[in-house]
């Protein structure tokens, strides 16, 4: 079976979530478990396919998927959250956690689409530290996307129990109290991570300082990186100093931190052609 | 009841003998539904004993509930059907209510609209709360009972028997008894379970100690609630609705202690004006911060002021208003299936009547079978004594061939029955078939 995995290509588990998720939103015209299960299906599918692609390309560079490429890079965080989807579907089928974190792994992997395909040069001896690096984002990121997901549950829920509105046919979500705690400890773990990758990257920077591509500080990447972690290592503070913070604050806060990283995030590696992480 | 349906149609009975005579909450006031029920068990089994004893050669079901009484009754021959004077004198006498103060109350109905009936009520169709599941257990309870007094017989049986199943089958194959429809559960599984992910570290207060408040109570009960606090006026009130639910009763002037506590508040007083003015409630939610708390507002007039929902983000208040919306809305959903649900029974009951009709010609056709089968029978013993000298393989073929022409035969007879036993019973023609065969009953 995986000899044939270097046939995977991206459009295999692109189509695969993409179906996934219009089956999720024809809930909305006919709620039906059968259809709750196919969608689940094809998501596994999908997940498959995807698995399959990062191995087949790790093959190839000879590298980790997190160390492969940016494309990669992406990928792996794709991944990351359609996995952890599956987990919590397997827990509760009930839930329409497709229909928020689909479309998110959906733009995660048309963004792999326009950034680097091949492996950062500065790799050289510094690979652990790399690996490191790199799965310290990773990790960090997801989170956020994480955090993101379940920030706009919450404020879609909140809305409907403000309204006094029943549920929506095929629109079940959790509940304030355990999204809220799911938000806070999605932010709670992240920082910590992002700020590890930050100092790993940080300590890099200074490991190859007299290497034929050291990092310039100054760049725009790096200002831009900086930035990221600043304004999520606020949010994670206000969230920590703040006795009983009101969960609709909490959930806009969280949304538009986690939207400006990821936005950023995308942007930059996309435009991005000399910055920390390329050539 | 010894006798077999079977015999029940064939010999005597001109149509199927199945009868309800019976008052709903459509027909009859709950004061004479009250006046007419059999309301316990020593009271259902003396009345199944009246019923034997007037109708001797009837079967008897008996459905009571707070919504309705039905009597069913089946015989084998139809004189000796109970009319629906009979019945109601059985109610008059039995109950000692005047027959004048119900008669018009009582409805009629006798085979297939009989069945439609019984499976329209066993499928909640006929019921007060669309799509209620309880009336299934109290279906299955009365015919229950009925077996074990001995007043069912063999086609009450497999009429409750078919209703049950039919009513599992609307259950399955419609979404009638989808969304909640009773404020107190709608409060409770539509937006408590939306606000909290668990209750066993929740405080409720109840304010009052009125009905609404322990079928509220059931409800947060069952979803684990422990701490249940009833601050009422009356102590005398709120003490046993503490006591039922394991709650703590409080004194009315407790209220202002109490609010910043509650994480679920539920109003019931049916007080004149708001017992908790906004005001007040800004002070607590002071103490409380952006905590979120579920206020029930079942009052009405309405217990608490309307501005305390806009206090803040987090207070989640609903009155009587707000969740009769979302009930109406699961009702106008519920009455889309009603459609599906009577093609269910249509067909059930279609299905039920030609089971009825071809027991009726089962005897018949076996009795047919044997005969035919018996003359072939002896013709072979003949023709062996005549040829001694036939091996037991020609033997064997011998008797194939013979039994192939006799069921060749016998095919357009019986062909003929089966088809004619799918519109009702063919007495014609199983009358012509027993005398053109001398079929003897």
């Amino acid at each position: 079976m995986p000899m044939h995995w270097e046939r995977i290509t991206v459009f295999c588990f692109f189509a695969s979530y993409a179906m996934a998720l219009l089956l999720e939103v024809a809930q909305f015209l006919y709620r039906s478990r059968t259809i709750r299960l196919a969608a689940v299906g094809f998501t596994v599918a999908g997940l498959v396919a995807h698995t399959g692609y990062l191995v087949a390309r790790s093959q190839q560079a000879e590298l980790p998927p997190l160390l492969a490429s940016t494309h990669d890079w992406f990928l792996v965080l794709a991944w990351l959250t359609v996995a952890l989807q599956l987990g919590l579907q397997v827990w509760n089928l009930e839930f329409s956690l497709g229909l928020f974190v689909l479309p998110l792994a959906l733009a995660l992997v048309s963004a792999s689409q326009f950034v680097r395909n091949s492996p950062n040069p500065r790799l050289g001896t510094l690979r652990h530290w790399s690996m490191a690096h790199a799965s310290l984002w990773v990790l960090g990121i997801g989170g956020v996307a994480l955090a993101l997901v379940t920030a706009l549950m919450y404020l879609v829920q909140h809305n409907r129990l403000r309204h006094k509105q029943a549920e929506v046919r095929g629109l079940h979500l959790f509940s304030l109290e355990r999204l809220n705690r799911m938000n806070w400890w999605l932010i709670v773990t992240s920082v910590p991570l992002l700020t590890l990758g930050m100092a790993s990257g940080l300590w890099m920077t200074y490991l190859a300082r007299d290497s034929a591509h050291p990092v310039n500080l100054a760049s725009l990447d790096f200002i831009a990186n900086a930035l990221m972690w600043l304004m999520m290592a606020m949010l994670c503070g206000w969230l920590l100093t703040t006795r009983r913070p009101a969960g609709k604050i909490v959930a806009w806060r969280t949304v538009l931190a986690c939207s400006f990283l990821l936005a950023v995030l995308v942007i930059m590696k996309i435009l991005s052609t000399d910055g920390i992480h390329s050539g | 009841m010894t006798a077999s349906p079977l015999t029940l149609t064939i010999d005597s009975a001109p149509e199927m003998n199945l009868q309800v005579v019976y008052c709903n909450h459509q027909t009859a006031d709950l004061a004479i539904r009250e006046r007419l029920a059999f309301s316990t068990e020593e009271t259902l089994m003396r009345a199944y004993d009246a019923l034997r004893e007037r109708f001797p050669n009837s079967e008897h079901v008996v459905i009571s509930t707070c919504n309705r009484v039905e009597i069913y009754a089946a015989q084998e021959d139809a004189l000796d059907a109970p009319s629906r004077g009979q019945l109601a004198s059985f109610f008059a006498e039995f109950h000692k209510v005047p027959l004048q103060d119900f008669f018009s109350d009582l409805l009629e109905e006798s085979g297939p609209a009989a069945v439609r009936h019984l499976f329209e009520v066993a499928s909640s169709i006929d019921s007060m709360v669309l799509g209620e599941t309880q009336i299934v257990s109290q279906v299955k309870q009365a015919y229950e009972l009925a077996t074990r007094t001995e007043a069912n017989g063999p086609l009450t049986n497999s009429l409750f028997q078919r209703a049950l199943l039919v009513s599992s089958r609307v259950r399955t194959e419609t979404k009638l008894v989808e969304g909640r429809i009773s404020i107190a559960s709608v409060a409770v599984g539509e937006f408590a379970k939306s606000i909290f992910d668990r209750f066993d570290d929740k405080t409720v207060l109840v304010l009052g100690a009125g009905e609404m408040a322990t079928e509220t109570l059931r409800y947060l009960k069952d979803e684990g609630v422990r701490r249940i606090v009833i601050c009422n006026r009356s102590m005398e009130r709120a003490m046993p609705l503490a006591a039922e639910f394991g709650g703590e009763p409080r004194p009315w002037s407790d209220l202002e202690l109490l609010l910043p506590e509650a994480d679920v508040i539920v109003g019931t007083t049916g007080a004149s004006e708001p017992v908790v003015q906004a005001e007040l409630f800004r002070k607590v939610r002071k103490q409380t911060g952006a905590k979120p708390v579920f206020i029930l507002d079942l009052g009405a007039p309405r217990d608490f002021a309307p501005a305390i929902g806009q206090i803040d983000d987090s207070v989640f208040l609903y009155d009587i208003d707000d969740l009769e919306a979302t009930c109406d809305k699961n009702r106008r959903l519920r009455t889309r299936e009603v459609e599906k649900a009577r093609a269910i029974i249509s067909e059930e009951t279609d299905r039920f009547m030609q089971d009825v009709y071809h027991k009726a010609t089962g005897p018949i056709i076996k009795r047919l079978r044997e005969h035919w089968h018996e003359i072939s029978r002896q013709e072979l013993e003949l023709l062996y004594r005549k040829l001694p000298h036939l091996a037991g393989e020609d033997r064997d073929a011998i008797e194939r061939t013979i039994q192939r022409i006799v069921n060749k035969l016998l095919h357009p007879p019986l062909e003929t029955l089966r088809v004619e036993a799918k519109e009702g019973t063919p007495h014609g023609l199983l009358d012509a078939i027993k005398r053109l065969f001398h079929l003897k009953d």
